[in-house]
């Protein structure tokens, strides 16, 4: 056998090559999400300069700071995140359609969103902080519904998702029956389109923070979230108390998830589709698909942003243009299954 | 060299199934450290049973020691660290270079925070060397062949550096000549006395060829032990016949080595 050591070590022909080919595009996605993040500052039917609002005109610096700021920071972030938990759902349950809103996420939180439109009293801030319990409360259920199975794996944490996914639902059935016609019900529905309109400054701050910390976690436990992709037997042979883990990995993605969505409304197909393009990219799972993840998400959400906001005069949902990138994505990955992954 | 006490396998009275269903049905044997054990049956003889078994993947009675300690009150780390276990497929499943793979078999000794160091992927890099893979280290593990895959996940063994090798059935989706080297370097790793190896297979010519040991399973009991080496070949033809029907072993010389040929008996 070889006796590399740390002083002579050298990696192996290629990946060098790979890792610079990897940074690159990590960076050229930075940039590129920078840049849409400065060009969502500017787009929005009022016109805005960044002199006069530096220079302390009061309508512009008002409209640039509590108005397009925190709208281009959710954007930036909100999609990051959603694109990273995508990621993890996709690589722990080693399935290409998985999506952040698999276990419930999405349809608890419409449910909690509902639930405060129609008896809180009227206020942004109630229909957000209600979204995030109901998402995460959603999320609770599956994963303790699941933990009842005997021999309990990732499969019937997705049985479990999906029923509670279907329950949520029927919740918000009722709820939107019950629902003003007028009022209630179009709010009702212009949440469940998604929308990053109406974030300010006074609202983000918490779920900033809480986005925040469950990406680091997520970050840091990366290596443990490619295991859980092997096998159940293997990683537990592996020293992976895989039950444990899966549990940990799983709220750190809902919690993201649940921050952003509680904010914005269900934006679909980010989650599903960023992570694919970033395989697609980088060729494989590695940290930098992660990362890349991310960044993709984020650019995706911001250019949907963008687009809702400029192409009609009336702003539009940003999940009309999500699903219109997502859809035909979904069909060429279909087109073009090869069954690796 | 001397083999060390220490990662010899000690099975006793194992019992184990699948829900009511019995599979094992007290099972007694003993591997060595310093050798590879054969563990020979017809299928649904529980093999595969057995190696879950001392994995801890599923409940027995009985008792495995590993070097005097027994494997069931291990924690899950604890036991990884002292077992490195080989299924029949690898279980990874998405798309990673050969190198991240093997540097998987570092874990039951990293935090959970940890990443591998320099030394350690060098590490990885010289098991992938010893396998014949090292040029495949940047390459995605799922294109690699069923081969290939194999002796990845065997470098991820060496990597992890466990007293005691489990192995189930490792040729079973390979070509004639991958067989062979897989099970020449099972046997080279086994050879040093600090671990024992004990692999589950369904070709009893080379389980003759490379384990030191062979135990012998039929409907969940040890029906016999060998050793290929020094044992008569009428004794060991009447314990194979037992397993597999009617069989002939022929002694072949080979450059000074005595090699054994198994042959079905007209």
């Amino acid at each position: 056998m070889g006796t590399t050591n740390k002083e002579t070590f050298r990696p192996p022909a290629g990946t060098n090559h790979a890792a610079r080919h990897r940074r690159l595009l990590c960076l050229g996605a930075l940039l590129l999400l920078l840049l849409a993040g400065l060009l969502s500052l500017l787009v929005g039917k009022y016109p805005l300069s960044f002199h006069k609002a530096l220079t302390g005109d009061g309508i512009h610096r008002q409209v640039l700071f509590t108005l397009r700021i925190p709208r281009a920071l959710i954007g930036l972030l909100g999609g990051f995140a959603l694109g990273a938990a995508g990621y993890v759902f996709q690589t722990v349950f080693c399935n290409p359609l998985a999506a952040p809103d698999m276990i419930g996420v999405s349809s608890g939180a419409s449910a909690g969103a509902a639930f405060a439109i129609l008896f809180l009293p009227a206020s942004a801030a109630a229909v957000t902080v209600s979204a995030f319990a109901g998402g995460l409360l959603a999320v609770g259920i599956a994963l303790g519904l699941a933990s009842l199975a005997p021999g309990r794996n990732s499969g019937s944490i997705v049985l479990a998702g999906i029923a509670v996914h279907a329950i949520a639902q029927t919740l918000l059935m009722v709820l939107k029956l019950t629902a003003d016609p007028d009022r209630q019900l179009a709010s009702i529905e212009y949440w469940i389109m998604g929308s990053l309109n109406g974030i300010t400054l006074d609202k983000i701050p918490f779920y900033c923070i809480v986005c925040i910390l469950g990406l680091t976690g997520i970050f840091l436990l990366h290596r443990q979230i490619l295991l859980l992709s092997v096998e159940e037997p293997e990683a537990r042979m592996l020293g992976v108390p895989v039950g444990k883990m899966r549990l940990l990995v799983l709220l750190l993605a809902t919690l993201v998830t649940a921050s952003v969505i509680s904010l914005t409304g269900v934006i679909s197909f980010v989650g599903l589709l960023a992570p694919h393009i970033a395989r697609l990219l980088t060729g494989s799972n590695c940290l930098s698909a992660l990362l890349l993840s991310g960044l993709t998400g984020g650019l995706l959400l911001i250019g949907a942003d963008v687009c809702a906001r400029s192409v009609a005069l009336a702003e539009l949902p940003v999940s009309v243009f999500t699903s219109l990138l997502g859809a035909p994505f979904l069909l060429y990955l279909i087109m073009k299954k090869t069954g690796e992954y | 060299m001397a083999s060390n006490p220490s990662a010899s396998l000690k099975i006793e009275n194992l019992r184990c199934g699948y829900g009511r269903r019995r599979i094992l049905e007290g099972v007694s044997f003993c591997a060595e450290s310093g050798g590879l054990t054969g563990l020979l049956g017809a299928n649904g003889c529980g093999k595969t049973t057995l190696l879950k078994a001392i994995c801890g993947l599923i409940p027995y009675t009985g008792s495995c020691l590993c070097g005097g300690q027994d494997l069931k009150i291990l924690s899950g780390r604890e036991r990884a660290r002292r077992i490195s276990y080989i299924p029949q497929r690898s279980g990874v499943r998405i798309s990673l270079p050969a190198l991240e793979v093997v540097l998987m078999g570092f874990n039951p000794v990293l935090g959970t925070l940890q990443n591998p160091s320099q030394a350690q992927r060098a590490r990885a890099l010289d098991a992938l060397e010893a396998v014949g893979m090292a040029s495949c280290a940047s390459m995605d593990y799922q294109t690699l062949s069923e081969g290939q895959k194999q002796l990845c996940i065997l470098a991820r063994a060496i990597v992890e550096d466990a007293p005691l090798l489990l192995l189930d059935e490792p040729e079973s989706a390979l070509d004639f000549h991958h067989r062979h080297h897989i099970m020449r370097l099972l046997r080279e790793i086994t050879s040093h006395g600090d671990k024992a190896g004990l692999v589950t297979l369904h070709d009893p010519a080379l389980a003759l060829e490379y384990c030191s040991r062979l135990v012998l399973l039929k409907d969940g009991v040890c029906t016999d032990i060998l050793a290929p080496a020094s044992d008569n070949l009428s004794r060991m033809e009447e314990a194979l016949s037992k397993l597999y029907g009617p069989v002939r072993l022929a002694a072949l010389e080979d450059n000074g080595h005595r090699r054994l040929a198994l042959l079905p008996r007209e």
